[in-house]
């Protein structure tokens, strides 16, 4: 989740205090108090996921960056790819999980564009993998009120 | 209950704006939430003026800290000032202060209009069902108002940059390219979109065809930027501060935005996609070319995509923290996403 959700809990128990203040007008409080309940709700349905969505989803990239690696023409996208380091699997703190989920994407985005126009089975196939490996991180991430 | 501070402020500046009036008074500001580009206030000025007591309700739209969206004010002021009186209902605009003496930040100060609804919520909420058809018709009659005038006519041209109309898609997609640029690269906290940077990649590679004439585009036209009365009728387009001339196509295609359908599967929640580019054609005089709008919906999902990115990046840079970032944030970015995949027929 992007802002993390400590800083935006952080963030909304100030807002609740400040509301508390009975010199609030009651129509900024009543629109302050709706906010934090619609941003609450969020946080509440996605707390128990997250950690088992970004562990699958590292999984998948780096298996996904290790392949892309030996195929791609360009040497410096290759040498990053190779040097991304592995999902070690030692840190299973949101922050830590989604900073490695987030450089993974960065690598994912520069070796989709180099296969794009790539015509060999190898690389059409990582290249599919990739889009569908997106498909399903949208889906994993679908919130029940989304309007997509 | 006592006065918001911004009150005695607010009533100095507009006195210093007012030489015949004495008694120059603000009272019940209220922040009205959701204006996540600006800081939105209304108020009720009163003063005297040729010996009769006088009252007006206001709005002020003061720059936040950090926005979203990082727009220009004096475009925004302009565009309101353009349409208001005509066929398009937009507010009068009263005063431009570019200066942060006043109010700490820049502002513009415009009348309310009062009495009407703005949320999609209450629109959809089934007290205006038998309305929706005529809310429609009137959204893309208004919106073809603006692709039909003269942006020369009205004096914009000299406060918005005028593209050949050819250049008018390479000028939007660089913008929105360069926002993702700046949000996400080497940024902490940044989430790197390589959904849109896919649909960035096709744009590029896929240019539509040239303009068919400039035009005022609002930026932001969609269900929940205009006000609605309880007949049906649109008494008010609201949220010019993306304004810029460019393709009419864009403005048509970014109500298609599928995130603002709001689940009801139907453009703007309110008509299918076919009867409202044949309202807006009958409107504007101008035909929709499928393959320029297919371009520009896929754009638009972009931009999107951009504004929410900005959005949660205000929040993690600490220069706003207002909570509607982090609600358009989490509720939209991944949604987003979604409407991207559909439109590239991905999903």
């Amino acid at each position: 989740m992007t802002p993390e959700v400590p800083s935006v809990l952080s963030e909304l128990a100030g807002l609740l205090l400040r509301n508390a203040d009975p010199d609030t007008p009651a129509g900024e409080r009543a629109n302050a108090l709706t906010l934090c309940a619609m941003i609450l709700a969020v946080a509440a349905e996605v707390w128990d996921d997250a950690a088992d969505i970004l562990v699958k989803e590292n999984r998948s990239f780096w298996s996904l960056i290790q392949t892309g690696a030996r195929l791609v023409a360009d040497p410096a996208l290759a040498a990053d790819l190779a040097a991304f380091p592995a999902f070690a699997e030692d840190d299973y703190r949101l922050s830590a999980l989604g900073a490695y989920n987030s450089r993974a994407r960065g690598l994912i985005i520069r070796l989709h564009a180099a296969l794009e126009d790539d015509v060999r089975d190898e690389a059409d196939t990582v290249y599919r993998t990739i889009w569908a490996l997106l498909v399903a991180s949208t889906e994993r991430r679908k919130l029940s009120m989304a309007p997509v | 209950m006592t006065d918001h501070p911004l009150a005695p402020r607010i009533a100095a500046y507009v006195a210093g704006k007012m030489p015949d009036a004495t008694g120059v008074a603000v009272a019940d500001v209220e922040r009205i939430s959701g204006g996540a580009s600006r800081e939105t206030y209304r108020f009720r000025l009163t003063w005297t003026e040729d010996g009769e007591a006088r009252e007006r309700r206001l709005i002020l739209r003061r720059d936040p800290p950090a926005s979203l969206i990082d727009t220009e004010r004096r475009v925004e002021f302009a565009a309101y000032g353009a349409f208001h009186g005509s066929a398009v209902p937009a507010p009068q605009m009263l005063w431009l202060e570019e200066g942060s003496e006043a109010l700490d930040h820049p502002f513009f100060i415009a009348e309310e209009l009062v009495g009407f609804q703005a949320a999609p919520q209450t629109l959809f909420a089934g007290g205006y069902d038998a309305l929706l058809p005529k809310v429609a018709e009137r959204k893309w009659t208004i919106l073809g108002e603006i692709a039909k005038a003269d942006p020369a006519a009205l004096g914009l041209t000299g406060v918005m940059d005028a593209p050949a109309l050819d250049a008018c898609w390479r000028r939007e997609l660089d913008h929105w390219e360069a926002v993702f640029d700046k949000e996400t690269l080497g940024k902490e906290g940044a989430e790197p979109q390589p959904i849109a940077r896919a649909a960035i990649r096709w744009l590029r590679a896929h240019p539509p065809p040239p303009a068919q004439k400039l035009s005022v585009v609002h930026g932001d036209y969609r269900t929940g930027n205009f006000l609605y009365d309880e007949a049906g009728e649109i008494r008010g387009v609201l949220d010019w501060e993306m304004a810029h001339l460019g393709d009419p196509l864009e403005d048509l295609a970014w109500g298609f935005n599928p995130i603002w359908e709001f689940g009801r599967g139907l453009a703007g929640g309110l008509a299918s996609q076919a009867d409202a580019i044949a309202i807006w054609e009958r409107a504007s005089g101008l035909a929709v070319d499928p393959i320029a709008l297919h371009w520009w919906m896929l754009f638009n999902c972009v931009k999107g995509q951009g504004i929410w990115v900005g959005s949660a990046r205000a929040f993690i840079d600490g220069g706003n923290r207002e909570p509607i970032l982090v609600y358009a944030a989490w509720w939209l970015l991944n949604a987003q996403d979604r409407a991207i995949l559909k439109v590239m027929g991905k999903l």
